[in-house]
Parts: C-alpha cells; structure tokens; sequence
C-alpha cells in the first residue's frame, strides 16, 4: 500500500503520527491473531504490546517484499508464539500436543455453550488452539505448523482434526442459526 | 452429544478469519513504551534541535567572543556600554521581567529585539577600536560566514516554528549581528574596496 510506503520513512525517524498510522491501520488485524492465540484478554494485550514493539523496532528491515500487513502479521504470529514459550505455555502444548490435547474439562463440556467460534476456542488446549489458529485462521501449512510449533506435520493434522471436531461440537447449538444449512445438520458426525 | 455440520462449522471459521478486533491497548500505552524505547522522537524536536543548539552556540559565541575581545583590548564591557547607557535604560540580569499575559511577553520581546538589532548598529558604528585592529578585515570575514551559517539555521528552523519566541529570537539577533557585522567589515577594508555582497 502506497500509504503505507510513505508512512514507513516516517516512521523509522521516529515520527508519532506515522507509527500511529500504521498501528491503527494495522492493530485490528494484528491484534485479532495475538488474541486468538492467546485465548486470554489480558495476557493478549501484554503480548501485543510487546509485538507492537518489535515491530516498529523491525521497521527498518522491511523491504517490501510482502505487504505490510501480512509482514506485521508474521511478526506478531512468531513473537506471540515465543512469549507464549518463554511462560512455559508452549512448552506444555508441546508435550500436550502429542497427547489427546483436544479434550479438554470433557466434564464441563456439557454446560459449556460457546456463542461464538472464538469463544469456543478458549475451550481448546493451548497447542490444538495455535494448530487450528495457524491453519485455519492464518492459512499457515501444516509444515509451516510444524516448524513454528517444533512438531511434525502428521501432528499437526493429527491435532487440527480433533480441534476441529471438538469446536464442532462446542458450537452444535449454532446449527439452527444459518438458513443456507438448514437441514444439514448433523450430517457430518464424528 | 450433537456436531455442528462441516459447512456450517467452515462458514463460522470463514467469518472469523475476515473479522478484525479492536485494539488490544491504546495508543497511549503503545507510544509511551515507544518512546521510552526511543523508537518515537519528536518530530519537531528532531528537525529543530540541530540549528537550535547550533543557533544558540553561535549567538553565545559571538557574544562571548566580543566580551572577551574588548577585554584583552583593555576596554572593559561597562566602558563600551557606557556609550549608549543615555539611551539605554539598564538591565538587571538578577531581576527577571514578570509578565501578566502574552501579549506583554510579545511586546517585550519585540521591544528586546529591536533595541538589539539597533545596540549592534550603533557598535558597527561608532566601536571604531575594534574595526581598526590588524585583523580585522579577517576577523570579520569569519564572523560574517559564521552568521550566513546561523541565519539558515534559523530560517530553517523559523519554516517549522514561525511564532516559536526562542527561535525568533535567534533569528532576529543573527540578523543584526549579520548587518552589523557588514558595516564593521565595510568599515575596516581599504576606501578602494567596497563590500558588494557576500
């Protein structure tokens, strides 16, 4: 984006109005990937104020190679995932991960009514979270995956799969709410 | 327990993947880290200080060097000042001027400006020790380069802070020193030569 060009000088020097520009235009999507990997308000907003950092501290080295947005986008993806490592979060995903880590609370499954996709995520284990994020969200690829989150890509798949089928069945209750399924529903069991 | 479809399931994820949120912080808390990280400077800072300091080292200069100039001639600063103190009402550094509105702070300060632009024509006038000295000529060719370099410091500075006092102030005192500066030179050369430019 040509604004975004010009902004981008500007910024570097330290210009407020431009780096403001850039994070208003930029924040609502860059923001939305912190949270959803997150699945916590709060801590989403420390680590996106520290993304917000690195980023501006990176704005020298972009090139414009990609578009600035899906370049901030892959900045806020790798830093949310190392701070999510540094507290120890990624690292229980990692064992977890080779685990069952889709059920989870089975127990409280039952009264727990998601209004939302991103509320039935919250539901999910922090590794099958960042799995289905990444692909299905962010369109990573399951190597992709499996490079940022140090599994193999059978893993991966392995793990999208069942996150799938427990936001599915999180969300059951939304099958009534959209007319271009209606009468579909429940034909894809698992 | 009951599955929501695939293609409903792909509709839900379709549209969270298009939905943007809003801000996790504010930019308030996002420029204040900034800053403190020094990846905000202030703009008008940035492209002010520069010629500011500049100014400010060049005017401290100047006037340093004029004190210390007719001190080592033997001729004390009260001596020289004493020439125009008929005119001049005298100024106590020890008692600040108090102002009630900015308007009188304006108004002084213009007043301030004018009585400097006219105390360093009077000098180049009639200060004719200094003009006569063995260098002069040189002297003054320096001094006179070194305010060029001021004057378009603080132009410069004047297009990014037209009512800034300081600046103004900067501006205004290198263009009476620059002026005054001229007639001293003009004076000090051979009657042959006359200062066209420079």
């Amino acid at each position: 984006m040509l604004i975004d060009q010009l902004d981008l000088k500007r910024a570097i020097a330290g210009d407020e109005r431009a780096l403001r520009r850039l994070w208003t235009r930029h924040a609502p999507h860059v923001d939305a990937v912190v949270r959803r990997l997150c699945g916590d308000a709060e801590l989403a907003a420390d680590i996106s104020q520290e993304v917000w950092m690195q980023i501006f501290r990176a704005l020298p080295s972009y090139r414009g190679d990609s578009q600035f947005g899906t370049w901030a986008h892959r900045i806020a993806v790798n830093r949310t995932l190392n701070a999510l490592r540094k507290i120890r979060r990624i690292a229980k995903l990692e064992v977890d991960i080779e685990d069952d880590s889709a059920l989870v609370e089975p127990d409280t499954d039952r009264t727990f009514i998601a209004e939302s996709i991103e509320q039935a995520m919250t539901r999910l284990s922090p590794g099958a979270r960042a799995v289905f994020v990444l692909h299905d969200i962010e369109g990573y690829t399951h190597g992709e995956i499996g490079a940022e989150l140090g599994i193999t890509p059978g893993g991966s798949k392995s793990q999208l799969f069942k996150a799938r089928a427990k936001l599915r069945k999180l969300l059951a209750h939304l099958v009534d709410e959209s007319p271009s399924v209606a009468g579909k529903a429940h034909v894809a069991p698992v | 327990m009951s599955h929501l479809s695939e293609d409903r399931f792909d509709q839900l994820v379709s549209s969270e993947r298009a939905r943007d949120a809003a801000p996790l912080n504010t930019w308030e808390s996002i420029a204040q880290r900034a800053r403190e990280e020094g990846l905000i400077r202030d703009h008008r800072t940035a492209m002010w200080v520069t010629p500011w300091m500049r100014a400010a080292a060049a005017v401290l200069i100047l006037a340093g060097g004029i004190t210390i100039g007719r001190y080592t001639e033997g001729e004390s600063v009260a001596t020289a000042s004493g020439e125009i103190a008929a005119d001049t009402p005298p100024v106590s550094p020890s008692a600040p001027a108090r102002f009630s509105n900015v308007d009188e702070a304006w108004a002084t300060l213009e007043r301030a400006s004018a009585d400097y632009q006219s105390a360093s024509a009077f000098l180049a006038v009639n200060n004719s020790r200094a003009s006569t000295a063995p260098d002069s000529v040189s002297i003054y060719r320096e001094r006179l380069a070194a305010l060029e370099q001021l004057m378009r410091a603080t132009a410069s500075a004047r297009e990014n802070a037209r009512r800034d006092p300081v600046i103004n102030q900067y501006y205004l005192a290198a263009l009476g020193a620059r002026e005054a500066t001229k007639q001293q030179l003009g004076a000090a050369r051979p009657a042959s030569f006359r200062l066209k430019g420079f």
